[in-house]
């Protein structure tokens, strides 16, 4: 039997080595896809996931296991991710980041569910725009939304993340969802 | 009607609420065709938004785990010399000064400045003068006295 998150958690505060690469194993593409979901960068997402797990393994002492691991984890990592995107704020207001990876998307990729190829491009074109309205967003609204479609948390897993109540949860996904809504109304 | 329960839509469409709220929200629902609307679009876009957030672009994993391995090491590299692990033997002579330090220091901590130490007493006994102190403190009166007595005399040497 595999062993579980919290278990390799403490071996890693022993500083078990084979523990901590299967830790990384198991939580490196979603961190990385989290990291990138808020940053919207694809070398950004890889430094700030990276540093995630350098963290990880500096502090997994500090884990108590009140929660799980993966929520412990998400904490580090967005608070890690939203620290970067405060830091750089004033850089993005003087160069536009040309390795933007926002037109890179599974859109491009991805079948329509519809045969109609005027409806396919209204959906493609609907879902960028969302998609471009989700990066305007608030970054801790930005998060609460990820974190809710991407990793399917709960609203007291979220709230245990971003370290605030499960009513400001609630109004962040409101306010976003909100936002969102407008965004596809109009068109 | 209730006040309408926009921020728990959310929890309602993902099945959280405890059933006192849920039933609450749902009988909302039946009641407020606007509510009931905005709840339909609500689970369209969180259908959507898996979609249009979109997939990073593809990394190396392996490469991944190398850079990570590379800036751990990198970061133990950093760790300030007062952390980092120290040889037995200097450790050991550190340990060792220090307990010297402690026990020297602990000794002279315990005199007073005005104390006498053992080495003075072996001293003062070697003199015999200090046996008679009483005596030596009085030196000074007993001075005093025979001027006192001869002052007569020292008044008519100066005059003549």
């Amino acid at each position: 039997m595999d062993p579980s998150d919290e278990a390799l958690c403490e071996r890693v505060a022993r500083r078990d080595e084979a523990a901590f690469d299967l830790l990384v194993s198991r939580y490196q593409e979603r961190a990385y896809r989290l990291a990138w979901s808020i940053l919207r960068n694809g070398e950004d997402a890889r430094d700030v996931s990276q540093e995630a797990f350098i963290r990880l393994y500096e502090t997994a002492g500090s884990f108590q296991g009140k929660s799980k691991f993966s929520t412990w984890f998400y904490r580090i990592l967005v608070n890690l991710c939203l620290d970067h995107k405060r830091k750089h704020k004033w850089w993005k207001l003087w160069i536009r980041d040309d390795d933007d990876d926002r037109s890179d998307t599974i859109l491009d990729r991805q079948p329509a569910p519809v045969n109609d190829p005027v409806d396919k491009l209204s959906r493609e074109e609907t879902l960028k725009a969302l998609g471009a309205a989700v990066e305007r967003l608030a970054p801790r609204q930005r998060a609460a939304v990820l974190l809710r479609v991407q990793e399917d948390m709960a609203t007291y897993e979220i709230a245990r993340v971003l370290k605030c109540s499960e009513a400001t949860v609630r109004v962040h996904l409101h306010r976003a969802l909100a936002t969102l809504k407008k965004t596809v109304e109009k068109r | 009607m209730a006040r309408h329960p926009d921020t728990d839509l959310v929890p309602y469409l993902r099945g959280e609420l405890p059933p006192a709220e849920r039933e609450r929200v749902a009988r909302h629902l039946e009641e407020c065709p606007d509510c009931k609307q905005d709840t339909e679009l609500l689970r369209d876009l969180l259908g959507n938004l898996a979609h249009a957030i979109g997939e990073p672009p593809e990394i190396s994993w392996p490469r991944y785990r190398a850079e990570l391995r590379a800036k751990l090491e990198a970061r133990r590299a950093l760790v300030p010399w007062w952390r980092r692990p120290m040889p037995l033997a200097l450790s050991a002579s550190l340990a060792g000064a220090l307990l010297f330090v402690a026990v020297w220091g602990g000794r002279e901590l315990t005199k007073s400045p005005d104390a006498i130490g053992p080495e003075e007493v072996a001293i003062g006994n070697e003199l015999g003068l200090l046996q008679e102190i009483r005596t030596v403190e009085r030196l000074d009166l007993l001075e005093d006295f025979e001027v006192i007595t001869n002052l007569d005399r020292l008044a008519s040497e100066r005059q003549g």
